[in-house]
């Protein structure tokens, strides 16, 4: 029993930061309709920042997040102005093209500068720690992660649906040319959309040097989570992305423990077709 | 519409084409000149172990080119080969896939004319690249590449300097061996943890084979997806099942990963032996910090073995102007400088360039080679290196000691491991 | 109707040119850049390879606006048959290829089945869910070689076998067969009904169920043609490489390559494909050949940087670029008159 506890926990705990990963996805997808594929070198850049921070001067990355979520902020409004705006529009597949493309460029410009190597963070504030509850081991780095996931999570939440610009944001989502008939500047909604969407996946990388090694490659696994956590959610909605990811978090720690750890992406990629199959537009999915 | 247009452009772009293919085959003519390619993986998941690789490799072109007297390694002496023959280095990545190491391996042979390569690292991409060179009758010298299949093949041109992961596999067995009847560890189970590719697969049955052979129950075989965004499953399934000892390969981040979870876990095996791995990364080691400690594998070489290995210690210098961050040697890349050496001498000593001629030469000697443990090297058929030793190290307060095989170890292992609330 | 006329009014003359070109192939192992560079011969053989896989793409990406992630499945299947025929049961591996091809064609339709059903990005991200499980259980299915993989030995090269060793002559006759199969069929199926077909399901479905297309019936069909071609191009993959492993052909990196070289060329054109591997192989491979040395990714950076400037630039790919050039040639001639 105490085993089942441990791996469910362990699962929620890795469904939060898998939530935190796609939260900025999903408003950017629901928004504008745009897979962003450097999502994950996103999460890569800021935890490099975050790295660097904590190993120059010693920041530790729970304040490195922030500077993490600003220099995302302005790393994706930069490429939204660059070259998503370009191709806003065009064919469905051009943005998704492009950002594969800047993917590309980001993971190598940082293997070019910042070497190969494994990069870890020692002596931080959360790293290594644990607590004991109940006789379920709580990693201290994880909770922290899935507590700023939720707090944002529902930051964003009420951004979208009690503010003015909030209901920007969804009118333009809703009807782009409506939107601008009704003065909305929906080429700033998009610019701000991609730039918030960026600074959710800045905080994620801020936070995640405190237990896991920088790489250049390191984003590739988490990018292609968070597409399935979206898109299994319901293109657009927050609630949806964050019973996907939890859900997902419990399916990869059960399917891991139980059956065999090489399945666990299986499992966790068989889940988003089943469910798919049974709601053809996500589990939140209008 | 307009497709006689098209036509014109697509022909321009074949023309374009043309002229870049000609270009590519115009080759500087070169006196005394001595070209050797390098493959190995300089981008993608293993590119920090591939760009060690590259950088001992030119570490020990240096000292073979130029006149080292100060230096005791083969060549070092004179300058060059042959009557003041240059090598010349010509370098590629292969991106950690096997059909670029294969095209990659035909354009050094056949477009830089290279006089043999040095790879590939990944064992899934030192395959087909060395078939190329079988096929080609070119010699090709293996560094690191592990997996025992590589030298069962009968290939007349293949040399592979490391040990295989069999013979890893054997000398963990009868390490823990020892420790079961002088140390009353008690070792009855074994779990093997392992990544899911070529190498780690491979190594895993190694693994399984000689602690059967030995007598071990294999009580857990856990396979990962190498870059793995958490191994909680992993560590989760060792623990349950709980082995005395566990075998691992886990490479670079995954390394980090494990140890930090098993420490998450509050879990630790009495004996934890691993394969050429992080383990021997000693950036990552250092990195790890104390959490280190205690863990043990097979090592080539680590700065701590400068007794047993005198000569290594000047040629590291070199090495290490060359890596950044600067580095000393690792069990890998070591091997790859060795592999130059080799050659370099058994030109030296058949005085000819002909291939054939150079891989009986390789064959029918036994080498000095200081940069290896053991400080010989010599070939059996199917090119490995029989002189091979892997020696046992545990981490001690961040240093690699020598624990086994005893006629070389300087340090009593602590067996079991120091549990995690106890450090 | 206009277009139909238009399109066989102008057969002759697309026809001759297609002709044209494909001889223009036939002659290239003759001239002496070829035979002085395996390097070449070698980019010329990835060029045809991977125009006559973005052309099986194009059937259903292009034509009929199905845009798959899950190409490298149907690819990595026609490699395995071809492998295991000849690793696993000793064979030559022209039955492991025809095997390869049918099961590729089969599963693709027991796939796309249910997954058809899915609309936009929710069709795109099952597809590449698709490929992680398909990579994930032939990493473990041992029958197969697994992680390890299926090494070619050596064995007679020729026609039988279907491996050269000491030159790439045939190989470069056997990927231009393959070549011509594949755009033979697009060419023959742009003429006919079945093409109008997947055009119409393209621009709307509904209204192409209103005059009566079955657009199930064609979007299957175009899967199992696409995926029947792509196996066939995984096949000579394998025996080209002497390997087959799981990372090396049912990858994202394997499926990307199939829709950016279409989308490079020109989405849903007939030189679109043979347009995006003529620029993208060379310049991937030479990059690599000429800066991958250097280590630290110059190469790819290059190349990323490439992606995106003809995306932003001309989403339409080359055969946009190439058709704009041709309006303002036409019209500036025009304008002379």
């Amino acid at each position: 029993m105490a085993t089942f506890l441990q791996v469910a926990f362990d699962g929620l705990l890795n469904g939060l930061l898998y939530a935190l990963v796609a939260a900025g996805l999903s408003l950017i997808w629901g928004v504008m309709d745009v897979i962003n594929f450097a999502h994950g070198e996103f999460l890569m850049v800021a935890m490099y920042l975050s790295y660097w921070l904590g190993f120059i001067w010693k920041v530790d990355p729970l304040v490195s997040s922030v500077a993490g979520g600003a220099f995302v902020f302005i790393l994706g409004a930069l490429t939204y102005r660059l070259v998503i705006s370009r191709t806003i529009g065009k064919s469905a597949m051009s943005a998704l093209l492009a950002t594969f493309g800047l993917s590309m460029l980001l993971k190598n410009v940082c293997l070019n500068r910042f070497s190969p190597n494994f990069r870890i963070l020692q002596h931080t504030l959360l790293g290594g720690k644990t607590f004991n509850l109940a006789g379920i081991i709580i990693p201290l780095p994880q909770l922290v992660i899935g507590l700023v996931a939720l707090a944002l999570l529902y930051l964003i939440y009420l951004l979208v649906k009690k503010t003015r610009l909030g209901w920007a944001i969804q009118a333009t989502a809703m009807d782009k040319e409506a939107a601008e008939l009704m003065g909305i500047n929906t080429e700033r909604i998009y610019l701000l959309v991609f730039g918030l969407g960026g600074a959710c996946v800045g905080i994620a990388g801020g936070l995640l040097p405190s237990y896991l090694a920088v790489h250049p490659e390191v984003g590739g696994l988490f990018s292609l989570i968070a597409f399935v956590c979206v898109a299994m959610g319901g293109f657009g909605s927050i609630p949806g992305a964050l019973l996907a990811s939890l859900l997902i978090g419990l399916v990869e720690a059960f399917a891991g423990f139980y059956i065999a750890p090489v399945f666990k992406y299986v499992a966790v990629f068989g889940l988003y077709l089943v469910v798919v199959m049974v709601r053809p537009r996500g589990l939140f999915g209008w | 519409m307009g497709k006689s247009f098209f036509g014109k452009c697509l022909l321009l772009v074949l023309a374009a084409l043309l002229v870049v293919g000609t270009l590519s085959g115009v080759a500087v003519a070169e006196e005394k000149v001595i070209k050797i390619g390098t493959l190995f993986p300089l981008t993608g998941s293993v590119a920090l172990a591939g760009q060690r690789c590259r950088a001992a490799v030119e570490t020990a072109a240096e000292v073979i080119n130029n006149a080292h007297p100060e230096l005791k390694v083969p060549l070092a002496e004179k300058a060059g080969l042959l009557d003041g023959y240059k090598i010349v280095l010509i370098h590629a990545d292969h991106q950690g896939k096997p059909d670029v190491a294969k095209s990659e391996a035909e354009r050094l042979f056949d477009q830089e004319k290279v006089w043999t390569i040095i790879g590939c690292y990944n064992s899934a991409c030192t395959k087909p690249a060395s078939f190329v060179a079988e096929l080609k009758q070119k010699v090709f010298m293996c560094g690191c590449s592990s997996s025992g299949a590589l030298t069962e093949r009968d290939f007349k041109y293949f040399f592979r300097m490391a040990p295989t992961d069999k013979t890893e596999s054997l000398e963990f067995v009868e390490f823990i061996e020892y420790v079961n009847e002088k140390k009353n560890a008690g070792v009855k189970t074994v779990g093997l943890i392992y990544e899911n590719t070529e190498f780690g697969k491979h190594a895993a049955e190694e693994g399984r084979m000689a602690a059967e052979a030995g007598g071990f129950k294999v009580v857990a075989d856990v396979a990962f997806n190498p870059g793995a965004t958490n191994l909680n499953s992993e560590v989760q399934t060792l623990k349950a099942a709980n082995p005395d000892a566990v075998f691992g390969a886990c490479l670079g981040g995954d390394y980090t990963l494990w140890v930090r979870t098993m420490k998450q876990m509050d879990w630790l095996p009495k004996v934890a032996l691993n394969y050429c791995t992080g383990y021997q990364d000693p950036i990552i080691t250092g990195q790890l910090g104390d959490d280190a400690n205690y863990f043990m594998g097979g090592t080539g070489y680590a700065p701590e073995f400068a007794e047993l290995m005198p000569a290594v210690a000047a040629v590291e210098e070199i090495y290490k102007a060359k890596t950044d961050p600067s580095v000393p040697f690792d069990s890998d890349s070591i091997q790859e400088a060795v592999a130059l050496f080799i050659v370099a001498q058994a030109i030296e000593k058949s005085g000819s360039l002909d291939p054939t001629v150079v891989a009986e030469t390789l064959y029918a000697n036994e080498w000095e080679s200081p940069l290896s443990m053991g400080g010989k090297v010599a070939f059996s058929p199917g090119g490995q290196n029989v002189k091979a030793m892997s020696m046992l190290t545990q981490l001690q307060g961040g240093e690699y000691k020598r624990i086994y095989p005893l006629d070389l170890a300087d340090t009593e292992p602590v067996i079991p491991m120091v549990p995690w609330k106890d450090r | 109707m206009v277009t139909a006329m238009t399109l066989t009014g102008k057969r002759t003359k697309r026809d001759l040119f297609w002709l044209g070109l494909l001889a223009l192939f036939a002659v290239i192992p003759l001239t002496p850049w070829f035979t002085r560079s395996t390097f070449a011969q070698h980019v010329m053989i990835q060029v045809l390879l991977y125009a006559s896989m973005a052309q099986a793409w194009n059937i259903l990406g292009g034509y009929c606006g199905q845009v798959s992630f899950g190409h490298s499945v149907f690819f990595g299947i026609g490699a395995y048959g071809t492998a295991m025929a000849v690793v696993k049961f000793g064979l030559i591996p022209w039955p492991g290829i025809l095997a390869g091809a049918v099961i590729a064609a089969v599963v693709a339709v027991a796939i796309s089945y249910p997954c058809f059903k899915l609309k936009g990005h929710y069709f795109a991200i099952a597809t590449f869910a698709i490929v992680e499980i398909f990579n994930r259980l032939f990493m473990v299915w041992y029958w197969v070689g697994g992680a390890l993989g299926l090494d070619y030995g050596f064995t007679q090269p020729g026609w039988k076998n279907f491996v050269w060793y000491q030159t790439k002559d045939c190989c470069f006759y056997g990927v231009l067969l393959l070549f011509i199969l594949v755009f033979g069929i697009v060419r023959w199926i742009e003429k006919h009904r079945f093409g109008f077909y997947l055009r119409a399901v393209r621009e709307g479905q509904d209204t192409a169920e209103s005059l009566g297309v079955d657009s199930t019936r064609v979007k299957l069909s175009a899967m199992a043609l696409s995926a029947f071609l792509a196996a066939l191009c995984g096949a000579f993959f394998a025996q080209y490489n002497y390997r087959v492993d799981p990372p090396m052909v049912m990858s994202l990196d394997m499926s990307m390559k199939f829709v950016l070289i279409t989308i490079l060329g020109g989405l849903g054109t007939f030189y679109g494909p043979l347009l995006g591997a003529a620029l993208l192989i060379p310049l991937q491979e030479y990059t690599r050949a000429y800066l991958g040395g250097i280590g630290g990714g110059v190469d790819l950076i290059i190349f990323g940087l490439l992606i995106i400037i003809v995306v932003v630039y001309q989403p339409k790919g080359i055969m946009g670029i190439l058709d704009r050039v041709y309006v303002r040639f036409k019209r500036s001639r025009e304008g002379g008159k």
